[in-house]
This record gives structure tokens, C-alpha cells and sequence, in this order.
């Protein structure tokens, strides 16, 4: 044993004598921290690092049989589920490794600006921050496209016609981020250069200067409420926090770091192991139409307000409102470089992180069941409640196969089927007088085509019989009173017409 | 130290042994929509709107009846799914008509309603009114059909929620769909066929194959005269 | 002790920067940093060479929209019927062997009259998912974030802001063919943006 330990000794002296790594990995590794800061929120930076890894690290096993070509990309994915022993498990390690990494990177900046983190001096590892969030995104996009299904096919499909809104250069964008007039081959081609090369190159450089900036600059000490960044005496206060109530960052802070990447590795394997790879979907073939196209789950909520833009303010909001959120993250260490660090004395920070956190939750919920979007089969697939159909007239019978037939179950639901674009129609009658029904079909309005056209007089005849019976049993539909006064009225002389 | 060396084995054994049975092992990929050939999901997907799930209880006739699947034979059931029924609201469901099915799925929808619905002697050894008309067109009699229909069918169908004999119903019901259902009935809700078709459904005698081209025939003229007068309406709208 | 703190350091690099190396001779000094700048300059110059080639082949798919489009035929005349609208596919003319099925295309042809047709895009005119037609309530239906058309194309509800893309078409000894190519997209197709709620007539002929 002694003897194995000399040799040791003696490789890691003549390694050391060329490498001379020793002194700046002691120097990074015995630097003192403020106490404070070895705390469980200073643990999704190194979180992301190290998932990061493990994305690099999947990413070239899952090389290894992936093809990058548009006739075989799906074939090959395939294989990889269901022919690679355990492909499916690296291809799910991957994907989940995604969700996690595109996840900690936020909830890390969350983290770095309420605790003031990006004030001087350390404005600059807030702006690579930006960039490395903006590349974590772009990552997860090209992953999706690399997943070369019908999901990747249209959603390049809609990048392309977002792309196509810059005025006077769209259409040449639009050719470059093709590579060509349509999504083929050298469109899959250039995103996985971008998913392989280019951006995992930026992110690991950036990452790494990041970090360079962490052990350079010192790691954020906990924010007091009235303790101020002064460009001027800042540097002194924190050299003499960490002199006064300072450790060392190993292994003082970093063996949190530490519990906490092994934890989050640990979750991705579970998630996996238990829910599987994403996709892939459909084939990428452009002939295939009966698909519904849906984007990842971190750009649902991008799915949703595009969905909810008012027509006229799509195209300035596409273009400008990007630039501008890049642009006020940039600017944000040069507007608030200075001043209060803590999220106490913070109100306007606290209140914009859970705006946003609020307005993306809400705008993902809604992507997830995308209440905008008919459904595509409701009208031949989803049978109408037999309740609803119980005892009712011929006409009402048959204004029910016109309901079905002229695919209005695609927005209208009911008994919970159907889908959600318009109003359900399980108590219309309630809502609507049977003129008001009958206007509403033959005009359309708001977001409902006009009908009149394409339905014939006993269709709408029919079709509004049928909608005047779903009302409650307890409820009775709806009338106009002035028209019932008037018949009333009409009553006693007996020429009702 | 034995725990997690118990632990590594059993994970091993599971990624060894067990990795099709993890509950994140990813399902067979979907076959190409036109490639689908269960007749299951083909009836979910295109007929259970309007004909019900199991043939039963939709607005549109029964086709899980077995009387129904009796009448009708094989060319004219995947002609209606094909082409659509003219005079309906049945649309055509093959691509050569320009709807979204192959061939070949319409000939599992075609087999499969047989399989499922068919029975064995539906009619009871008794032997109905053909599915189409004796001859080309209906050959039936219209005076004689409005009696008919005033004998057997107006004592339900009165004047009313009831009434079939209406103009709006009729523009929107094919011949061929009233004979069928005059024939086979609905049992779903408890229209009867034409062995009962009778008020209270008591009849004495069925229907015959003549009476019913006379009635068909006869509510054809109110349709014909209905549609004149429609139009003339909907043009003034 | 101080000098350990990384701040200090920093510092230190910033205000006292000091050149051990730099007192030789004035003149070999001076002349050392004009080789420097020749070097640099060489390289720029070089670079700047070897840019023009690296941004040409980069910017290569930045074309003229006509270099993409070319007639391709959608098959006879006889296979669409008088009144009705149709899907059809055709085979991109700007395809390579590796494209897989991407390059398989499906359009709409509505053939209005027998000898007046109409040709419409799949991709719908918000943001280029693939509509579909349902003849019988005769519209068009978006399933990404629900925009509706009319049989002829024009806007009936939902995000989009114009009608659906058409292609160019002709008719060449009973086939019929239309000038495609490239993916239809604002940039390429639309003519004139403007939200018209269907009048019966395309706002959109492209």
C-alpha cells in the first residue's frame, strides 16, 4: 500500500511539474466566501453547469446512432426506441435533461435578480448569463427540430412565417433559416450544426467565463436591506466581509452544490425512467395534414399569445417585443448597477418576477389545452350526451345531424366534448332566444364564421330547433319578451301570423 | 454497504431484465393516418358523431340495428360511406370523393359494422320489404301512400313536434333513409319497424313492399313541394 | 494577504501595469511593434480575403424568389371536380435526394368552373400550419390557433390576418399546373395585408 501510494505520488509530481494546475485549482478552490452565501439558493448555478455536462455527455451518445438527415432522422430515432437497448433511456436522459436545464437557468435568474446579483461589479457576468439563457432556449429549440417529426416539421414552419414578417429582408431570412425555399434537408442539416457545433461551442465558452467571473469577482454575498452598492466602496466591504465572516468555498458552500446537482441528476434520471423520451411524433411528411402541431413545453406559452394577439398587432409584436426583452435583461446591470440589493427593499423586482412567473404560468396552462384551436375531428369522433338526444322531435333529430355534420363540435363542445374555440352549447338555449340563435348562424361574428352561405334554410331551420331544446329541464330557454307582449297582445283578435 | 450493493443489483436487473416494462419505455410509433386499419378506431374517429358509439343512440339511424345490417347489403353500405348519401347530411368519407379514408378503410368500416352488428336471422324468419325500391325512382303511389301514412304512421307523426310530414324535416331526409327506417325501424329509441309500424306500435299486418314506395313516395311529393318554397323563402332572406 | 483576494488582484492588473520586458533599445522596440502591426495587418487583410468566399457560400440560399419557383403539374383537369375543392400533392421542383418526404407538398384545388381554378396554399396565413378543408360546411379550418376560411379563401375568423396563399396556375393540354417552389409566407405571396372579414371575393390573389 505504502508503495502504491508513492507512485501516486510520484505521477501527480511529474504531471504537476508540467501542467502547474495545483496553484490556480487550491487558489479557486480555498477562496473565501461570505458565510451567508453557503446557503441552498446559491445551488442552481453550478445545477446548470452541471447539467450542461450532462446534456454534452448524452448529446454525443445519442450522436452515435442519430442521422442527420431528413429521410432518415425519424427512422433513426426510431431505432433508437425500439432497437438500441436502452436508446430510449438516453433519449429520454436528454430530453429531460432539457426541461431541467431550461428550468434551473430560470429559476437561477430569478435567483441572481432578486438577490441583486448582477450589480457592480458584476454586470458582466449578469449580460453572459442573458446570452447563456438565450442559447439554453435556442438549444431546446433546435432539440425540437432535430426531433424530426411532424411537430418539428410545422414548428419550423411557424418559425419561418415569423421569420417572414421582417419587413423588406423576410423572405431572405426566411431562405436562410431553411437553407433552401422549404423545410428539406438542409434545413435539418444547419439546425443540427447549430444543435452540435455552433451553439454548444458559444454556450461552453460562455459558461465558462461565467464561471471564471464567479471565482474572479466572488460570489454575491447574502443581501442585507440597506446595505448599498457603491461603485466606490464595494470591493473593500466584501474583501472585508469574507476576511471577517468569510470560509472557504470547499468545502464550506460547495458541498451543497454538490447534494443539490447529484439531486437533480437523480430527478432526471426518475423522470426518464418513468415518463419516456419525447416523441417522436408523426412522420415529418408534409402530406400527412391530419396532424396538430404543438411546440415544447417552454414554448407553449409563445404558442398562446400568438393565439390571443389581435390580428393587427401580430407583426410589431413578433419583431419588436424579442429585441426589447433582450434589450431591457442587457441594459438591466448598466440601469441598476448601484443601490439596494435586497428584494426587501425591492418591490418593483419582486413585482416584475411574479408578474412574469404569473402571466407564464397562466399562458402555459393555457397552451397545454389550447382552447383556440378546433378540434379537427370532434365533428365525425365526438357523439352527442344521449341524454340530449332523449325524446326529441324529428326535426330537432335531424337539426342534431346538421350539428354534427357541418362541423360545429369543432368549436362548440358539449357534454364536455368538443372543441373549446366558442361557447359550449350544453344550456345555449338558455343563453338566446331561437331568433338570436338563428341570426348568429346565418351572420357568424366575433370568432365564429358566417353560416349563412354554406347552410340551406331547412338546415338552419333544423339546426336551430335542435339548439333551442339544450337548455336544463329545470331551466326554460330564452325569449324575447317584447315579442312575447306582442303576441299576447295579438292574442285576443286571433291573427297571430 | 450491503443495502446499496442489494440496491446497484436490483437496479442493474431492471435495466438488464426489465427496461420494456418501465413505465417510461416509449409506446410503438402511430402508423400514418391512412395506414390505420382497426375498425375500432376507424368508427370512433369518423361515424360515432352522428351514428353513436356501438351503432346505437346517435342522432342519425342505428347502425348497430340488426335488422338494419340485415336489409342492407354490402355495395350499398360502402357506397353511403364512400360516396355520402345525396339528400342527406351523409358526407363522403373516400378520398376519391374527397374525403379522408382509403379504400381499403372503407372496406374495414364495411366489415367491421358487419362483424359487429350482424345477427343471425335479424327479421325472425320473416321476410321485410326490399332496402331499394322495386324500381328506379319511386314507383310508388302518392294518394295511396298519403292514406297509408294516415293509417299507420300519422297516429305518432301528428301534426306537431312529431311531424315528419313536415317540409324542413323532409329537405333534410333522403328517401332511401326514410325506407330504411320505416323497414328496420330504430330500436334505440323505440321506433318500431315496419312489422309494427302501426299507432303504439300494435300493428296488425306489416307494411307491405308496396306500401311502403307509397308512402316514401308520397312524402317525396311533400319534400319536392317543400324545397319549392323553401328556396323561394331563402332567396328573400 | 490582501493581494490573494480576487477583487484585489484585479485591482492591482488595472492600476499598476508594469512592462519588466519593455526597456531595450527605443528604436529595436519600435521596430518590434511595427512587424507586430504588419502582422496584424497581413492577417486582417487575409481574413477579410477569405470572409468574402465564407459569406458568399454562408448567404448562398438567399435567393430570388423566382430562382426557387418552376411550373409543376397537380395531374389532369379530369381529376377535380366541377364545384368542389380537392387536396393534391405535388413533388417540390427545388428538392434534393436526401430530402426524405418533405418535399411531398399538398395544396387545395378548387376548380370553380370548368376552365376557371383556384389554387390554395396549405399553410395557413398566420403563421403556416396545415389547414383543412371541410366540404361540408365548407370552410377551411386552422388547427394551431384556430383561423378560419372560406371556400374561396377568404378570411372567415381567428388570428390570420388576409385570406389563404394562392399559387399561380395554367392549364397545359388538359394537366394543371402551378408556379410553387417555396414555402407560401407573408414575405412571398402576400401582395397586400389587409384584414377583410370574406365578401364573398379573395382578398388575397397572390
Amino acid at each position: 500500500m505504502p508503495g502504491m501510494k508513492r507512485a501516486a505520488g510520484r505521477v501527480y509530481a511529474w504531471l504537476e511539474r508540467r501542467l502547474q494546475l495545483a496553484a490556480p485549482v487550491k487558489d479557486a478552490v480555498l477562496h473565501p466566501v461570505p458565510r451567508n452565501t453557503a446557503s441552498w439558493w446559491y445551488v442552481f448555478g453550478s445545477a446548470a453547469f452541471t447539467l450542461l455536462f450532462l446534456q454534452i455527455f448524452t448529446g454525443i451518445l445519442l450522436a452515435l446512432v442519430y442521422v442527420p438527415s431528413a429521410g432518415e432522422a425519424w427512422n433513426s430515432l426510431n431505432v433508437l426506441n425500439h432497437q438500441i437497448p436502452l436508446g430510449w433511456f438516453l433519449r429520454a436522459l436528454h430530453g429531460w435533461g432539457s426541461n431541467f436545464m431550461v428550468a434551473i437557468v430560470l429559476i437561477h435568474m430569478a435567483q441572481v435578480f432578486l438577490f441583486g446579483a448582477y450589480k457592480f461589479p458584476r454586470e458582466l457576468t449578469w449580460i453572459l448569463g442573458v446570452f447563456l439563457l438565450l442559447m439554453t432556449l435556442g438549444m431546446a429549440f433546435s432539440g425540437q427540430v432535430l426531433r424530426f417529426d411532424q411537430d418539428a416539421y410545422w414548428g419550423l414552419g411557424i418559425g419561418a412565417s415569423i421569420v417572414s414578417r421582417v419587413p423588406w429582408i423576410g423572405g431572405g431570412l426566411v431562405h436562410l433559416l431553411l437553407g433552401g425555399p422549404i423545410i428539406a434537408g438542409a434545413t435539418l442539416s444547419r439546425f443540427f450544426t447549430l444543435h452540435v457545433f455552433v451553439i454548444p461551442g458559444a454556450m461552453l465558452l460562455s459558461a465558462f467565463l461565467h464561471v471564471w467571473m464567479v471565482l474572479k469577482l466572488g460570489i454575491n454575498e447574502w443581501p442585507m436591506p440597506g446595505r448599498l452598492v457603491s461603485r466606490a466602496t464595494y470591493v473593500d466591504q466584501y474583501n472585508q466581509l469574507t476576511h471577517e465572516d468569510g470560509l472557504p468555498f470547499v468545502p464550506g458552500a460547495f458541498w451543497k452544490d454538490l447534494v443539490f446537482s447529484g439531486a437533480i441528476l437523480a430527478a432526471v434520471a426518475v423522470c426518464a425512467f418513468v415518463f419516456g423520451p419525447y416523441g417522436p411524433g408523426g412522420q415529418p411528411d408534409p402530406s400527412i395534414i391530419q396532424t396538430v402541431p404543438k411546440p415544447d413545453f417552454f414554448f407553449l406559452w409563445i404558442y398562446t399569445v400568438l393565439s390571443y394577439l389581435p390580428p393587427a398587432m401580430e407583426t410589431p409584436f413578433i419583431l419588436i417585443a424579442p429585441i426589447a426583452g433582450i434589450a431591457i435583461l442587457l441594459a438591466l446591470p448598466f440601469y441598476a448597477s448601484e443601490g439596494e440589493k435586497s428584494w426587501h427593499r425591492r418591490p418593483v423586482a419582486v413585482l416584475v418576477v411574479t408578474t412574469v412567473a404569473v402571466c407564464w404560468a397562466v399562458l402555459t396552462q393555457l397552451g397545454t389545452t389550447t382552447p383556440w384551436s378546433p378540434h379537427m375531428s370532434a365533428w365525425s369522433s365526438d357523439p352527442i350526451p344521449v341524454s340530449r338526444l332523449h325524446a326529441l322531435t324529428p326535426l330537432a333529430r335531424a337539426g342534431a345531424v346538421v350539428l354534427q355534420a357541418k362541423q360545429c363540435r369543432n368549436c362548440h363542445s358539449i357534454g364536455g366534448l368538443g372543441g373549446e374555440r366558442g361557447p359550449a352549447l350544453d344550456d345555449v338555449a338558455t343563453r338566446m332566444t331561437m331568433d338570436q340563435l338563428r341570426f348568429k348562424v346565418v351572420t357568424g361574428g366575433g370568432n365564429m364564421p358566417a353560416y349563412g352561405k354554406n347552410l340551406s334554410p331547412p338546415e338552419i331551420e333544423a339546426l336551430v330547433t335542435f339548439l333551442e331544446t339544450l337548455h336544463p329541464a329545470n331551466e326554460p330557454p330564452a325569449y324575447d319578451p317584447a315579442q312575447q307582449q306582442a303576441i299576447e297582445a295579438a292574442q285576443p283578435s286571433g291573427s297571430a301570423p | 454497504m450491503r443495502c446499496v450493493a442489494v440496491g446497484l443489483a436490483a437496479w442493474l436487473a431492471v435495466i438488464l431484465a426489465g427496461c420494456r416494462l418501465a413505465p417510461g419505455h416509449p409506446p410503438d410509433p402511430d402508423s400514418r393516418p391512412d395506414q390505420v386499419l382497426d375498425f375500432a378506431t376507424l368508427y370512433d374517429q369518423n361515424c360515432a358523431a352522428c351514428h353513436g358509439r356501438n351503432g346505437q343512440n346517435g342522432p342519425a339511424i342505428d347502425l348497430g340495428n340488426p335488422e338494419y345490417q340485415a336489409l342492407i347489403d354490402d355495395a350499398s353500405l360502402r357506397k353511403w360511406i364512400a360516396n355520402g348519401m345525396p339528400g342527406t347530411e351523409m358526407p363522403a368519407f373516400a378520398q376519391s370523393a374527397g374525403g379522408m379514408l382509403t379504400d381499403a378503410q372503407v372496406d374495414v368500416l364495411v366489415a367491421g359494422m358487419r362483424k359487429a352488428w350482424r345477427a343471425q336471422d335479424a327479421f325472425a324468419g320473416a321476410a321485410p320489404p326490399a332496402y331499394a325500391p322495386a324500381a328506379a325512382g319511386n314507383a310508388g303511389d302518392a294518394q295511396r301512400g298519403q292514406q297509408t301514412y294516415q293509417v299507420r304512421c300519422a297516429g305518432c307523426h301528428k301534426a306537431g313536434g312529431e311531424d315528419i310530414a313536415s317540409s324542413t324535416y323532409l329537405s333534410l331526409v333522403g328517401g332511401q333513409a326514410l325506407r330504411s327506417i320505416i323497414i328496420a325501424g330504430r330500436p334505440d329509441i323505440g321506433q318500431p319497424d315496419w312489422q309494427h309500424d302501426a299507432p303504439g306500435g300494435k300493428a296488425v299486418t306489416p307494411l307491405s313492399a308496396q306500401d311502403v314506395d307509397d308512402i316514401v313516395t308520397y312524402l317525396g311529393t311533400l319534400r319536392s313541394a317543400a324545397t319549392t318554397t323553401v328556396s323561394a323563402q331563402g332567396g328573400g332572406k | 494577504m490582501s493581494e490573494q483576494e480576487p477583487m484585489h488582484t484585479n485591482e492591482a492588473h488595472e492600476t499598476a501595469p508594469s512592462h519588466p520586458a519593455g526597456n531595450d533599445d527605443p528604436s529595436v522596440v519600435s521596430r518590434r511593434w511595427l512587424l507586430l502591426k504588419a502582422g496584424l495587418a497581413l492577417n486582417g487583410l487575409v481574413g477579410l480575403a477569405l470572409a468574402v468566399p465564407v459569406l458568399r457560400y454562408l448567404l448562398a440560399p438567399w435567393r430570388r424568389d423566382a430562382s426557387y419557383d418552376s411550373w409543376v403539374s397537380l395531374g389532369s383537369v379530369d381529376g377535380f371536380p366541377i364545384g368542389e375543392t380537392r387536396l393534391a400533392f405535388y413533388k417540390n421542383p427545388y428538392a434534393q435526394s436526401w430530402d426524405g418526404a418533405t418535399d411531398n407538398v399538398a395544396c387545395y384545388v378548387r376548380r370553380e368552373s370548368a376552365g376557371q381554378f383556384r389554387v390554395f396554399a396549405i399553410n395557413c396565413a398566420h403563421l403556416g400550419c396545415p389547414v383543412r378543408w371541410f366540404p361540408q360546411s365548407q370552410l377551411f379550418m386552422c388547427p394551431c390557433h384556430g383561423g378560419v376560411y372560406y371556400a374561396d379563401g377568404s378570411r372567415a375568423s381567428g388570428p390570420p390576418e388576409r385570406g389563404l396563399f394562392t399559387y399561380d396556375w395554367k392549364i397545359v393540354s388538359g394537366n394543371l399546373y402551378i408556379d410553387a417552389g417555396q414555402m407560401p409566407t407573408l414575405s412571398n405571396t402576400a401582395k397586400l395585408v389587409q384584414i377583410s372579414n370574406g365578401k364573398g371575393d379573395c382578398s388575397c390573389q397572390g
